[in-house]
């Protein structure tokens, strides 16, 4: 299903390391994922039962509390930190690979070299896009980090999120260029 | 009509342009709201709201649920738990007359239960069942048009990602969404049963029947079915129960189906990374739309375009059923051009004050509403029926994905012939749609029961 395509030189380069980077962010969800499972075993199993409680099961739910570490604090919002950061870094991958859909219909029969002017035009879109919002959240880190703003309960500080987010959006630039080129050879090539 | 207005609906006929020349439908919206938002509050305002815009949208908590389900439903994808199930299904049903069919439909219906997409549904079950449908003699029409139409259950069956995103947009509880969904889901299982179980009744050289299975086989195949019977029992019956959120439980089946893909021997690292990236192609395409669209519902409620249109057709003196009927019918339409997802991203900002207004406002109670029945009723039985209409657009041309995704699987079959099979089951889910307009009560009853509606 990974179909990746094919480049060489240093378009070769940046796609794979959009890949890479893609992959990096999908550690990221499934980190996401352990510990969110970590907070529902830990908040089940991992509290021993109140101190006046006695018998068998009691003591067993001690034991057990005894193992398995409690549940993790502040999991709601590393949860939309964590996400938040994987989604930004599958937008470059998803430039890459041309996995933002679009209605092909209307201009089936349109000839390649009109496809290849529509394409140059959304790539444009994305590059445009990617270039501006990587100055404003720029702007965004820094009123992030002069205000000090963080997480509630971890006082996680959110420039630091901004700070791999900035990176994904540098990498969208990079996967809008790759495929403007792409396109742009497409429309001389339907000229020729 | 004031300026703004008019800027919002020229912004409209811009988006729509701009869809058609192929624009991928994200940034058509992200283009056309930006710009838009900037003519309306200057552009000293939007920049500043794109400094936090973006990570504000990407980090909603409800939002979380999505990566994790669809990277549930890749997981089970590698691991090769669509086999499992599809052996079992046969084993139980498929010495019936059309039984292999009938077990192509149970265990996409079952691989619906832990995969929230319908195109991953079809192209994995048909990667399995087609080759078997074909030993067994089935003709070409009904074996690809079972398979595109199973494909739908897997959004129909919770945890389904456009329901999700309906229950983000209209504000509604993803509980209540998913507990609503479920007995239509069954009913349409049911019904495709039934079509099929007509089809080979009609045609009997369609469907050939095969002998009973032996013993061994028998029971084999059915303990394959218990660790989808686990996962299932756990995230959705614990989201249902109440034990714990959709997305504490989104990550446990996650965790689940990593653990028996492991066990299984199926899931390499070199599988789990395929997953991965697959992941990362849906839900990144998802965020990005997302972000579209709310820059587009900025622009759109600045403009006052959705009440514009709420008032129009409230003063239209249309019958409140006309106008529901109306609003399902444009999104069949719709459907025929895009993807759910999007349409629903696009069009229920638009359908949903609509149906509010002629109902009589957020409030009204259900004595005087125009439904008969309260506004947070109304938002549970419509999701569920655009849920449905949408996903028709899947299976009928021009369009149709999963009959492209199934053609694609079955090369010596014309395509015309899977839209041909798909026929029958689109008469199926007609039918269906019109059961659940005439009695909601198959809608509301089980989100109420569990204490949700």
């Amino acid at each position: 299903m990974t179909d990746t395509p094919q480049y060489s030189g240093p378009a070769a380069i940046a796609a794979r390391i959009i890949t890479a980077w893609a992959l990096l962010g999908g550690i990221v969800l499934l980190a996401v994922v352990c510990m969110n499972t970590w907070t529902v075993i830990g908040a089940n199993f991992g509290i021993p039962p109140d101190a006046a409680e006695t018998g068998m099961i009691a003591d067993l739910r001690r034991w057990i509390a005894g193992i398995i570490p409690g549940p993790f604090p502040g999991d709601f919002e590393m949860t939309e930190v964590g996400i938040c950061i994987a989604a930004f870094s599958f937008l470059p991958y998803c430039q890459l690979t041309g996995a933002n859909v679009s209605a092909d219909i209307f201009t089936a029969r349109a000839s390649p070299r009109w496809i290849g002017f529509f394409q140059t035009l959304a790539s444009v879109v994305a590059l445009f896009f990617a270039a501006l919002l990587l100055w404003r959240m720029y702007a965004g880190l820094l009123d992030q980090k002069e205000y000090g703003y963080t997480t509630a309960i971890l006082q996680f500080p959110h420039w630091i999120a901004f700070v791999p987010i900035l990176v994904s959006l540098g990498l969208l630039a990079m996967a809008a260029v790759i495929s403007l080129c792409d396109s742009l050879r497409q429309l001389s090539r339907g000229s020729a | 009509m004031t300026e703004a207005l008019m800027i919002g609906f020229a912004g409209l006929g811009i988006l729509i342009a701009l869809i058609a020349i192929r624009m991928p439908i994200a940034y058509a919206m992200i283009l056309v709201g930006g710009i838009g938002v900037t003519i309306l509050n200057g552009p000293a305002i939007f920049m500043n709201q794109l400094k936090t815009l973006a990570y504000g949208q990407f980090s909603i908590y409800d939002l979380a649920v999505l990566p994790m389900f669809i990277l549930m439903g890749n997981i089970a994808t590698k691991a090769g738990l669509s086999r499992d199930l599809f052996r079992a299904a046969n084993v139980w049903i498929g010495w019936m007359r059309g039984g292999t069919a009938m077990a192509a439909i149970a265990a996409c219906a079952g691989f619906g239960a832990v995969c929230g997409s319908s195109l991953a549904t079809a192209s994995t079950m048909g990667q399995v069942a087609l080759p078997e449908l074909r030993r067994a003699g089935y003709s070409g029409s009904l074996a690809t048009g079972t398979l595109a139409a199973g494909g739908v259950l897997g959004i129909l069956i919770p945890p389904s990602v456009v329901l999700i995103i309906y229950a983000i947009i209209v504000e509604a509880n993803i509980v209540t969404m998913f507990a609503a969904a479920m007995i239509p889901g069954l009913i349409a299982v049911i019904l495709f049963l039934i079509t099929i179980a007509v089809y080979v009744l009609i045609r009997p050289g369609a469907g050939p029947s095969h002998g009973a299975p032996e013993r061994r086989e028998f029971f084999w195949a059915t303990l394959g079915v218990v660790p989808v019977l686990i996962v299932f029992a756990l995230v959705i019956g614990g989201i249902y129960a109440g034990w714990f959120n959709p997305t504490p439980a989104a990550a446990i089946g996650v965790v689940l189906v990593w653990v028996y893909g492991l066990l299984r021997g199926r899931l390499g690292f070199r599988a789990m990374g395929e997953a991965l990236l697959d992941t990362a192609k849906t839900a990144g395409m998802i965020y990005l739309i997302l972000l579209g669209a709310e820059m587009l519902k900025i622009f759109m409620s600045r403009g006052g375009v959705p009440q514009a249109v709420a008032e129009w057709m409230a003063n239209s003196g249309l019958a409140p059923m006309t106008v529901l009927i109306l609003l399902l019918a444009a999104l069949i339409l719709l459907g025929c051009l895009m993807d759910s997802l999007s349409m629903i991203l696009l069009a229920i900002p638009f359908f949903w004050p609509v149906l509010v207004e002629i109902n009589g406002g957020d409030y009204v109670d259900a004595e005087s509403a125009g439904f008969g029945m309260t506004s947070e009723d109304l938002k549970i039985w419509f999701g569920v029926l655009a849920l449905i209409v949408v996903e028709l657009g899947l299976i009928t041309p021009p369009v149709g994905m999963n009959v492209f995704v199934i053609s694609a699987l079955a090369k010596d079959i014309p395509m015309i012939e899977t839209f041909k099979g798909v026929g029958p089951f689109f008469v199926a889910e007609l039918v269906r749609v019109a059961i659940l307009i005439a009695f909601p009560a198959l809608i509301l009853w089980l989100p109420r029961a569990l204490g949700y509606g």
